[in-house]
């Protein structure tokens, strides 16, 4: 078997089924957290939940990446800190504004947007790079974090590192051919779609409930909310 | 009376000296010899081309043509190329090429035959087109007989068998899904003798002739990568000498065809240019006497030889999007499938949470909030 054939199959049927996979998996996991249900208020609250939804993302998203040394996570640890607000940087602009994952979302949604230059996101997707392994590193020698970290975080990060890597090494032309690094790349990526529904990395999408409920609870204004 | 040599057939059709040395030296170029480091053990040089071809005898070639557009023919009969192409296919071997013989009918299959015969074991069979196997061959047969039938007693008697085009190397258009032909690449039919490869659609004209030239020099079929093409012409993608390579790296891609960035030079990747996958010589040896090539002329590369190349994703769709995507359809229904078994296994959930509720009230309901 050649490149080529092992890149059709991970470009298409392979894709097609972690794509599909991951679609499965995802709305199961909603559906697990939707049907656990919240409670009710049970007095009328005099502020907004709105209000407090809206603080609540642009403190966390805006303000405080900002102003970091206020949070207790920076204080205790600030590798994890801007490690991890460099890489889901780096994440958000080669995964969504980097010229062919837009074309792949292009392909998907029907519709495209304008991409960030290419010496942007490549800067980027290598400052993703050094801050996973500064991540790992800080994982690995950190007396609280080695004593928490089982297998599956172990596992969230190779499947997280591969694709990042495989991805670099195929924009340069680095080590194997083209089509060979593609293949590894798209490999890699089949299995981060596959991964993500049964892992951590589905935080992406639980991040925003999470803050949205948090948000809404500051909001409110209530003797016993 | 000993066969003539090629240098003999080729004085006999008007070539001076002098012009059959720059043919030579020609050759030895476009053969590669330069670059492959088993013929430059052999210390091949221009000169040593001209030894060859004034001591080896012509070996004819048997030119098949079966589910093809006759595309690479045409691209060979209207090569502006010096000397290399109309010598090769002109004055040198061709025994047999249906299009371009002016025998027909059954002088032209007795043709063959006596070529057949007479060159036993060392004519060069060049195959055109992809191979029908599905139903006993009935949808490509010439003059009675089946595709296969032909291929089968052609390649018994050949040194050496050069695919030329997609559809002889993999299969090609005939073979695209669903492929109701039942086409097959002559590689995966003919399985017992030495065959190279020259993919492309058409293949380009010097690459066939390079190769078969190689064979006529050197004896041997070129060096070849997995899929069995010469190195020499494809060992590098179409993007590794594409002149629109710096836009890639600088990440300046054209958004339209014939638009200002196409016309200046810009990347063609998001009009779906597959040259970071492809293998040809395009870029280098280019089409027209090196006049230009589809990149340079401004159409993204279609990546035509590769294997599977039109099944291979859109043509004007980017190379990083993906080949197949799932309906909406099946998108709803892997979600609905998510959401069913989310629901089934909250609710199981519940009911084990109401049962032992019934013996710890309290800690389920606080759990909750």
């Amino acid at each position: 078997m050649d490149w080529t054939s092992i890149l059709h199959f991970f470009r298409g049927p392979f894709f097609t089924f972690s794509l599909l996979f991951f679609a499965a998996g995802m709305t199961y996991r909603l559906i697990r957290v939707l049907l656990l249900g919240w409670s009710r208020d049970k007095v009328p609250s005099r502020g907004s939940k709105a209000v407090g939804v809206a603080k609540s993302y642009l403190k966390g998203v805006i303000i405080l990446p900002f102003i970091p040394w206020v949070k207790r996570t920076f204080r205790g640890n600030a590798m994890t800190y801007i490690g991890g607000g460099l890489f889901h940087l780096a994440l958000l602009a080669v995964v969504v504004f980097s010229t062919p994952h837009m074309m792949v979302w292009k392909s998907l949604l029907g519709f495209g947007w304008p991409t960030l230059p290419f010496p942007v996101t490549d800067w980027l997707a290598a400052v993703g790079i050094v801050a996973l392994v500064i991540l790992l590193i800080n994982r690995m020698t950190h007396p609280v974090l080695k004593l928490i970290t089982k297998a599956p975080i172990w596992i969230n990060w190779v499947i997280v590192f591969l694709p990042f890597v495989t991805g670099y090494a195929m924009t340069h032309h680095l080590g194997l051919r083209y089509e060979s690094l593609y293949s590894l790349h798209m490999m890699a990526v089949d299995v981060l779609l596959i991964w993500i529904p049964l892992g951590r990395i589905s935080h992406f999408l639980f991040y925003f409930f999470s803050r949205t409920i948090h948000g809404a609870q500051a909001g409110k204004r209530a003797v016993n909310p | 009376m000993s066969e003539k040599t090629v240098y003999e057939s080729l004085r006999e059709s008007g070539l001076s000296r002098r012009d059959f040395m720059k043919f030579c030296g020609l050759l030895s170029g476009w053969m590669g010899l330069e670059f492959l480091p088993g013929v430059k053990a052999l210390a091949a040089t221009p000169e040593q081309v001209a030894e060859a071809l004034m001591a080896k005898p012509r070996v004819p070639l048997i030119w098949l043509e079966l589910q093809d557009c006759a595309g690479c023919t045409e691209a060979i009969s209207r090569s502006q190329s010096p000397s290399l192409v109309n010598l090769v296919l002109n004055s040198i071997s061709v025994d047999y090429q249906e299009t371009l013989m002016a025998a027909a009918g059954f002088q032209a299959e007795a043709s063959m035959r006596a070529t057949m015969e007479k060159f036993k074991g060392r004519y060069v069979l060049v195959v055109e087109g992809s191979l029908s196997t599905a139903a006993d061959g009935v949808y490509c047969a010439i003059a009675g007989r089946s595709g296969p039938d032909i291929l089968r007693e052609a390649a018994a008697s050949a040194a050496a068998v050069i695919a030329t085009g997609n559809c002889a190397a993999f299969g090609g258009l005939p073979k695209a899904a669903p492929n109701p032909t039942g086409a097959l690449g002559v590689g995966d039919f003919i399985k017992d003798k030495p065959i190279v490869n020259i993919p492309g659609c058409p293949a380009i004209p010097e690459v066939t002739t390079g190769t078969i030239a190689h064979f006529l020099v050197m004896g041997t079929l070129p060096k070849t990568d997995r899929l069995k093409r010469p190195l020499t012409f494809y060992g590098h993608t179409i993007h590794d000498h594409c002149l629109r390579r710096p836009f890639y790296d600088a990440g300046k891609f054209a958004e339209s065809f014939g638009g200002h960035g196409a016309r200046e030079g810009e990347c063609l990747y998001k009009l779906g240019c597959k040259g970071p996958t492809t293998y040809n010589a395009c870029s280098s040896l280019k089409w027209e006497k090196g006049l230009s090539f589809p990149v340079q002329s401004g159409h993204p590369c279609l990546g035509c030889s590769e294997p599977n190349f039109w099944d291979g994703g859109g043509f004007y769709q980017a190379q990083s999007a993906p080949i197949d995507r799932p309906t909406a359809a099946a998108f709803g229904l892997a979600a609905g499938v998510g959401a069913a078994l989310g629901a089934a296994m909250a609710g199981a959930n519940g009911l084990a949470k109401r049962k032992a509720g019934k013996t710890e009230p309290a800690e389920p309901k606080k759990a909750a909030e």
